[in-house]
């Protein structure tokens, strides 16, 4: 241990580079070579990478675990610094953004769940795509996917997580639609792609904020100066921007940076951990292979909005708003997706909307303040759902040897009975069954009393003046709807576990050996409506087998790191420093002080109502009372069935207003834009061009008419007479003198006038007049000229004598004479 | 720090192992030795921070005058010389153009050796037509010097694939390559207004062959409407150069073109938003050449119809490199020329660039049946960022709309070019011909989504840390006021849509059922295609995970350049009058050498001429009053108005009353 700890040193823990590497490198050779090395190479490379991923995680954990605690309340941290990535201004100072990695105890404990179960879901699938031709693309995915997560995890800054967070992202984006010659799985794909997106969008807005008001986006910088950032900023009305009356409040709407802050981050977590109202793609990834369901839909990526929730928890609770904002959203999603569970009959789909569900009791935990409860409720819930699915994997596997429909084949009307033919899924099905509905002593147990009993004592306090409070019955609410959402929970898991598991076996008809098992004919058989047969349902190899095993044991046993009630902290002692700084800011509410033992209790009758009632529906009653309450209400039911037709409404909503906008912006572009400013132009050029083009005739008549007529019009101009000047105006200044020039002409004869006096008589040749201006006055000139023709015109000047106090515009305030030159010459419109 | 180097040559692997096995040998060593150039160059340029302490003491390496000279001139000579090889040997035209592109890359990589410190480098200067002021002044700095290598870097891979795809006139096609290479680098680097002008309407020429002559069904049409769009920005900006170089002489008594003199002009202009007022004017015919080239809404509709017309090659050159000097125009001129002006619109500029660009071109994007449209449309959003970048006038921002500049040329670069390859073989770029593909073109698909992915801005890409750096810039612009963070939100809500309308393509033809029965034997990409592609790729990546390779080098210039605009425009509070020269101590030293040395004779004329008693003090007046008496400034450094300023001070004031009639 001391020669490791010589050789990684906790400012330079390079070993991270080691944890990182192995799964890039096995997915960089599955992907590019994985087609030659064969189904063997590529499975040895990609669970060598992630197994070995794993035993140093093992490592680097154990150094972290050893590693002296001496910094008070700072966290330990090993921190790895790879290179400068970029540097980026913020708002007062620059702010380097290095592409660096550490570990503390939260990112340790979940990076090694991430390759712990990543390692096992490698295993679980080697047998589980065997047949796939995509084998090698599916392991090059998967451990690009350990890759993205390790860089989320393990991330030392808000930017590099951002890396792993869309990495991870579009790692499910590609294992949902890993079978992509269907439609609808590779547009599930795309659909969790994007709505990953809107959450990315808020991570982007909230890390320019931090850049901006922060200067930094590394966590134990942000940590240490989370203080700062507690301004105001007003948010509407917008100074500057002119509103209309109605639209400007009586008191301006302002918000803390820390709620903007936090509140942009939770809309990043949102997408990802499919929450109200972006839940809507996790339901569709289940189209996704079933491993992947488990890893990446149950397990790992679908809870780092958690984990950023709770890396960032010294943001968020400086601002009572957003948590209760993160803890509401939670407590609403932990119910909702409970009600849809209900009425699914896809095994998939039922632990789909369960997940969305335990992840809202997650937030719940890490929106009340609970923070380390919350994430133990992420871990338990990794080792349960994991298990669930790979279960589920499972029993899909066995039925899709005679059933090939996929639909078919995850249909829980189709299965019953699987007990006897699969005592090892069905045991380790039933464990994570007990421990997700609660039952005393499972892992599930703690964390969600936990969580729930937090929620209803805690209460998040803050010293800033101004800021919104949650009311005190607030928790209390949350904890109802957590009681409510955990007796569904426990009904519709037990519901699933019945379905699947007990009485009779529905899928096939069961014969001892089937030649039809295989092949088209099973299939054609299927959809001319005979009944199927086939073999018994057989258990899986122990390639899925194991991981059951493993992961069943942590869901029973895992729930003895954290058990308040047993007085069993070990993990929350260890996460402590991690939240120190958050957790000054949370309180025990007012008289919530021993109700544990209360509320514990509250939590088993929960797992006794809900598995009860399954029990009794399914079990005693055989289905009956669902099946009467579904002919009683079949509209609640049909809506339900449909998921509360929420697709549909997005559809009919957002989307349908972004179509209109498309299809606005399309038109406009053709028909507008491109009509004005292209068609209607030219449309002028050529009307132009037409009319011209009449004179251009190649008739030597018009032209030589239009020559007659341009000369004509030449010759005129030449020929009247132009009355018009050269002004010396140099000793203006000095003696007022001004001398007035007349143009030349052919035969021209002038006269002069001052002011209104008559005309002289007789025109002159004098082309030269003479004039005295006084100080700061005007003084009208008139010139008239008669040319050899005897036709006359006249021209009035007034020129302004001007001093240089601007005395001239005082004269004439008319806009010519206005300008404020030395010398102001008017010229007035000649008249006849 | 051995990763830094590993990553390239694993990334490089990966692409020479992807080939086929039925690949030539021929394009195994291209592709060696491509490998082994970039890992070669990374690591030359990687030790940025490390240089300076270590050649502190050493002086800088000497940097050729005539560096520049060869990267304009070389490929038009070059253009030139090909026309005079025979049309018969195809073989040896190619050859030629490569040998050609080639020494004008590595003449460009010889730009990077030198330390990019703030101010001008390989600076040349001769006088070209002294009556008229006009010299010959290219010069380059951080922030052009990564374009030019942007052009030399992709005009060849767009020239390779155009070879690929076009079977006719070969020869023109060399020619045409050339020529819009050099001109278009000379538009980069030229430093005289009427040198840049003289390139800027250069480059629109090869580019009309290129559209006219190799494009597709309505390569006519189109080809006249880029022309057209193109020379009416054109056209108002060689109007509002002439006025400005006249307002020059006006107040120096000297004329000159130079880029460097002509930004210490400051027009006369008031606070108001929209105002007819000189800078105003000119600021809009500089900014409208460089808004249609970008393009920005509305002025962006020449940019599909000439995408979709255009040849493989035509569109790559025209989306990497030609749309940027529009934005580098921008940058450079509008900004520089009109420092005020840009300022004071930043705000507005924003929105139009947010809405207009951002937004309603990714919604375009999102409802166009054929992709290379569609891409054309992913420009116009692309584009609205670097332009977003700029108008925030940070430094990140503006470093962040260089990068982006770069990012959207490798990236659309290489989604022109993969939808090229598409063509080749269906002829058509319908999306509904299409479905599945990936089944038959695997690895033609991955390097499709590797694309995709950098032009929706996945970090890890090169276009998250140009978003990322554009976003975070506006949100901290003071430019842009109260109005940054609404903008760097809308801006961040333009990477949703990017994934929509992106994704939505990438499913509808690579994804699904095989359903067209003509995809059914579509070959994959080819050897050839990979290595046109291949260097693109790379560069992403390359990019994306160590941009500091080109921010270091961009930061010095950029951020002087944005401390001098800052200052130029904080310096004039109160309205100019009328003309005015700014003093050199307003100017970063290092911005200033170059320019045409005639401050000896600056101030005695004018302040010879000037009339005592007009020195009215400028602030006392009320704005509006100071609005009509535009030109009557007599202060020190001159009228505002010429015309009236030059009435002003001939002793002999020409009065033309205009009669009503004769007789």
């Amino acid at each position: 241990m001391e020669q490791l700890q010589l050789q990684f040193p906790s400012s330079d823990f390079s070993l991270l580079a080691l944890i990182l590497l192995l799964p890039l490198v096995g997915a960089f050779v599955n992907g590019v070579f994985g087609k030659r090395l064969g189904n063997q190479g590529v499975r040895a490379m990609a669970l060598t990478a992630v197994g070995g991923s794993f035993l140093l995680c093992l490592v680097a954990f154990a150094m972290l675990v050893a590693a002296p605690h001496g910094h008070g309340h700072t966290a330990t941290r090993f921190t790895w610094n790879a290179w400068r990535w970029f540097t980026i201004d913020g708002g007062t100072s620059a702010v380097p953004l290095d592409v660096a990695f550490s570990i503390d105890p939260l990112s340790g404990v979940m990076m090694l769940v991430v390759t712990g179960i990543g390692f096992l879901i490698h295993l679980y699938s080697t047998a589980y795509m065997k047949a796939d031709p995509g084998y090698y693309r599916f392991f090059a995915y998967l451990n690009l996917f350990i890759f993205s997560m390790l860089v989320l995890v393990l991330g030392d800054n808000l930017a590099v997580l951002f890396v792993g967070w869309e990495g991870v992202g579009l790692c499910s984006y590609l294992l949902i639609g890993f079978w992509f010659n269907d439609e609808k799985k590779s547009s599930a794909g795309k659909k969790a792609f994007i709505a990953n997106r809107i959450g990315d969008f808020g991570l982007l807005v909230a890390m320019a904020m931090l850049v901006y008001y922060a200067g930094t986006l590394r966590f134990s910088t942000l940590e240490e100066s989370h203080a700062s950032l507690g301004q105001m900023r007003q948010l509407w009305p917008i100074a500057g921007l002119e509103l209309p009356s109605w639209l400007i409040p009586t008191e301006p709407i302002r918000a803390s940076v820390p709620t903007l802050v936090a509140l942009a981050l939770f809309v990043g977590c949102i997408g990802k951990s499919a929450q109200l109202p972006l839940y809507v793609w996790l339901p569709d990834a289940m189209a996704g292979p079933t491993p992947v369901s488990a890893l990446i839909h149950a397990a790992t990526m679908v809870t780092a909005g958690i984990y950023l929730v709770a890396r960032t928890s010294f943001i968020f609770v400086q601002s009572p708003f957003a948590m209760a904002v993160v803890a509401g959203i939670g407590a609403l999603t932990a119910v909702f997706a409970a009600t849809i569970a209900f009425a699914q009959t896809d095994l998939k789909k039922v632990l789909a909307y369960s997940t969305i569900s335990q992840l809202g009791y997650m937030f719940i935990g890490v929106g009340s303040g609970a923070f380390a409860a919350g994430f133990f409720h992420v871990l338990t819930h990794a080792f349960f759902k994991g298990c669930l699915f790979l279960c589920a994997g499972s029993v899909i596997h066995a039925m899709h040897h005679v059933i090939h429909d996929e639909e078919q084949s995850q249909d829980m009307r189709k299965m019953g009975g699987l007990r006897k033919h699969m005592p090892i899924t069905h045991a380790t099905f039933l464990i994570s069954c007990l421990a997700i509905a609660g039952c005393p002593m499972t892992s599930g147990f703690f964390s969600k009393d936990e969580v729930l009993f937090k929620a209803f004592s805690s209460q998040i306090i803050t010293a800033q003046k101004g800021l919104w409070v949650a009311p005190a019955w607030y928790g209390q609410a949350i904890y109802a709807l957590g009681v409510i959402g955990a007796v569904c929970t426990a009904f519709y898991m037990f519901r699933a576990y019945f379905l699947t598991f007990w009485g009779e076996f529905r899928g096939w008809t069961i014969v001892k050996q089937a030649k039809k098992a295989h092949g088209h004919h099973a299939h054609d058989a299927h959809h001319e409506g005979e009944p199927l047969r086939g073999q018994a349902p057989h258990e899986s190899p122990w390639q899925m087998t194991l991981p059951l095993a493993v992961l069943a044991v942590f869901a029973l046993f895992g729930g003895l790191v954290y058990a308040e009630p047993l007085h069993l902290t070990a993990l929350e002692r260890f996460w402590h420093p991690v939240f120190a700084t958050a957790s000054t800011h949370v309180v025990e509410r007012a008289g919530a002080h021993g109700m544990m033992l209360p509320l514990l209790f509250v939590g088993a009758a929960i797992f006794a109502v809900g598995t009860g009632a399954a029990y009794v529906v399914y079990v005693v009653k055989n289905g009956q009372p669902a099946a009467a309450f579904v002919s009683a209400m079949p509209g609640l039911h049909r809506i339900v069935r449909d998921k509360w037709r929420i697709d549909e409404l997005y559809q009919a909503t957002i989307l349908g207003f972004f179509d209109a906008l498309g299809e606005t912006a399309v038109a406009m572009d053709k028909w507008l834009i491109d009509g004005v400013i292209a068609r209607a132009t030219a449309g002028i050029v050529q009307v132009f061009g037409a009319i011209l083009r009449l004179l251009q005739t190649g008739r030597v008549q018009v032209y030589a008419a239009s020559m007659v007529l341009g000369t004509a019009g030449i010759a005129w101009f030449a020929l009247a007479p132009h009355a018009t000047a050269e002004l010396d105006s140099s000793k203006l200044r000095s003696n007022g003198e001004l001398i007035f020039t007349a143009a030349p002409g052919h035969g021209y004869a002038y006269r002069w006038a001052e002011g209104d006096a008559a005309m002289p008589s007789e025109f002159g040749s004098k082309a030269v007049f003479t004039t005295q201006v006084d100080r700061c006055a005007t003084k009208t000139v008139r010139l008239e000229v008669k040319n050899v023709f005897g036709s006359t015109t006249e021209t009035k000047f007034t020129p302004c004598r001007e001093m240089g106090n601007n005395c001239c515009a005082r004269i004439a305030p008319s806009p010519q004479a206005s300008t404020t030159q030395p010398v102001k010459v008017a010229p007035v419109e000649g008249s006849r | 720090m051995s990763l830094m180097s590993l990553i390239p040559a694993l990334l490089a692997g990966a692409v020479a192992a992807a080939m086929p096995r039925e690949a030539k040998a021929k394009y195994r060593l291209s592709l060696a030795l491509m490998s082994f150039f970039l890992i070669a160059s990374i690591t030359w340029l990687w030790p940025s921070a490390a240089a300076p302490a270590t050649t502190a003491d050493a002086p800088p390496p000497a940097e050729w005058p005539y560096l520049l000279d060869v990267l304009i001139g070389l490929p038009i000579l070059a253009g030139l010389f090909v026309l005079f090889l025979p049309r018969q040997m195809p073989g040896l035209l190619r050859g030629f153009t490569y040998a050609v592109f080639a020494v004008s890359f590595c003449a460009s990589l010889m730009l990077l050796a030198v330390p990019m410190t703030a101010g001008w480098h390989f600076q040349h200067i001769v006088p070209w037509i002294e009556a008229a002021g006009i010299r010959w002044h290219v010069a380059t700095d951080g922030m052009s010097v990564w374009l030019i290598v942007l052009t030399t870097f992709t005009t060849p891979i767009a020239a390779f694939a155009s070879f690929g795809s076009i079977k006719t006139r070969h020869k023109e096609l060399c020619a045409a390559f050339l020529f819009l290479q050099g001109a278009m680098i000379g538009a980069f680097v030229a430093l005289d207004l009427f040198v840049f002008y003289v390139f800027w309407e250069l480059m629109l020429v090869p580019m009309f062959l290129l559209i006219g002559i190799w494009g597709g069904a309505e390569k006519i049409k189109a080809s006249v409407k880029f022309f057209l769009f193109t020379m009416t920005g054109s056209v108002l900006m060689l109007g509002a150069m002439l006025y400005l170089v006249w307002t020059h002489h006006e107040l120096t008594n000297q004329w000159s073109f130079d880029y460097l003199a002509l930004s210490r002009v400051v027009l006369p202009d008031t606070q108001q938003p929209v105002v007819m007022s000189p800078q105003f004017l000119c600021w809009l015919a500089f900014s409208l050449a460089f808004f249609i080239k970008v393009p920005m809404w509305p002025l962006h509709t020449w940019l599909p119809d000439a995408h979709v017309q255009a040849p493989t090659g035509g569109s790559m050159v025209l989306a990497a490199v030609m749309l940027k000097l529009g934005t580098y125009g921008y940058l450079r001129f509008s900004m520089g020329l009109f420092p005020f002006r840009s300022a004071i619109l930043a705000g507005n500029l924003g929105a139009f660039a947010i809405i207009g660009g951002i937004l309603y071109g990714a919604l375009c994007a999102w409802k166009q049946d054929d992709i290379k449209k569609l891409v054309a449309y992913s420009s116009v959003a692309h584009l609205g960022f670097v332009m977003l970048g700029l108008f925030g006038a940070t430094p990140s921002g503006i470093q962040g709309a260089i990068l982006q500049m770069v990012n959207h040329g490798l990236a659309t670069g290489a989604l022109f070019l993969l939808v090229g390859v598409l063509y080749d073989r269906r002829h058509t770029r319908e999306v509904s011909e299409f479905g599945g593909i990936a089944k038959v073109m695997p690895v033609y698909t991955v390097l499709f989504i590797i694309v995709t992915m950098a032009s929706i801005g996945v970090p890890g890409t090169n276009g998250f840390v140009g978003e990322f750096m554009v976003i975070a810039g506006t949100f901290v612009s003071k430019r842009l006021a109260q109005f940054g963070a609404i903008e760097a939100v809308g801006a961040a809500f333009g990477v949703i849509l990017a994934a929509v309308y992106m994704l939505g393509m990438v499913q509808k033809v690579f994804f699904g059922p095989l359903s067209n029965p003509k995809n059914k034997n579509l070959q994959d990409i080819t050897p050839r295609e990979v290595l046109a592609v291949a260097p693109l790729v790379i560069m992403i990546f390359v990019i994306g995970l160590f941009p500091s390779l080109l921010l270091d080098r961009m930061r010095p210039a950029v951020e002087t350049y944005q401390a001098q605009f800052v200052r130029l425009f904080t310096d004039t509070p109160d309205t100019p009058l009328a003309a005015r020269l700014l003093p050199k101590e307003q100017f970063a030293p290092s911005f200033l050498v170059g320019a045409p040395d005639f401050a000896a004779n600056v101030d005695a004329p004018v302040a010879a001429r000037a009339p005592i008693e007009a020195q009215a003090p400028m602030a006392a007046r009320p704005p509006i009053e100071a609005k009509a008496a535009g030109g009557a400034q007599g202060d020190r450094t001159g009228g505002g108005r010429p015309s009236r300023a030059d009435a002003m001070r001939d002793p002999r004031v020409r009065v033309t009353a205009t009669t009503g009639g004769a007789q």
